[in-house]
């Protein structure tokens, strides 16, 4: 599953860390979630998604083979 | 939950993983020790006793351990949670293909290596592979 959480945090101008501390996870939870390698849940998921005004659909991609 | 506890809950599974490491060289030199010097004193007392409680005393010093964390088993975080269960599975698996190993082969070094060393090397395996699980998963 692909995501564009990377682009939004940039384009918002937010660190890791920044994004991290407002939806309270850890860093690494962020930077392994937007390199692919942690699948979050849905609350994590959702809470990106209200954080950056937009839709869990529109920061996640599902693959052909997920 | 305050974003100062997933702070502390970063850091302690990062010197939980470095102190599982170390404690796994210290109880893999406490078994070679003996074999390499062919004796049956292992240097408890005048090496690794010394080097444990100044390696705890370090931990505690760097606030990586709280108390409060001692005796919790998960943590609070979903990724440090994930990581940590995964690291326990590869603990386990590679404990057994180590345990596999020395029941196909134990009769080639039965008569050198005690029982007692057996049990340092089987905490070594578990130690090693939770700490190099925790610290390959936790990279950036």
């Amino acid at each position: 599953m692909q995501n564009q959480i990377a682009q939004y945090r940039k384009q918002a101008g937010l660190s890791q860390q920044q994004l991290a501390d407002a939806i309270n996870v850890s860093r690494k939870t962020i930077s392994t979630v937007e390199t692919s390698r942690f699948t979050p849940s849905v609350i994590i998921a959702l809470k990106i998604a209200h954080y950056f005004n937009t839709s869990v659909e529109s920061l996640f991609v599902l693959e052909l083979d997920d | 939950m305050k974003q100062q506890d997933i702070k502390t809950e970063e850091k302690f599974i990062s010197h939980n993983a470095w102190f599982s490491i170390f404690m796994a060289c210290t109880f893999l030199f406490a078994g070679v020790y003996p074999i390499l010097k062919q004796t049956n004193t292992a240097p408890w007392l005048s090496t690794v006793g010394p080097l444990l409680f100044i390696t705890i005393l370090i931990i505690f010093i760097a606030k990586g351990f709280s108390l409060s964390r001692l005796f919790v088993f998960t943590y609070k975080d979903e990724f440090l949670n994930t990581i940590d269960t995964l690291a326990y599975k590869h603990s386990g698996i590679a404990l057994s293909f180590f345990i596999g190993g020395v029941y196909t082969t134990s009769d080639r070094f039965a008569d050198s290596v005690s029982h007692a060393t057996m049990a340092m090397f089987y905490i070594t395996v578990m130690l090693l592979v939770y700490g190099i699980s925790i610290l390959w998963q936790s990279r950036d």
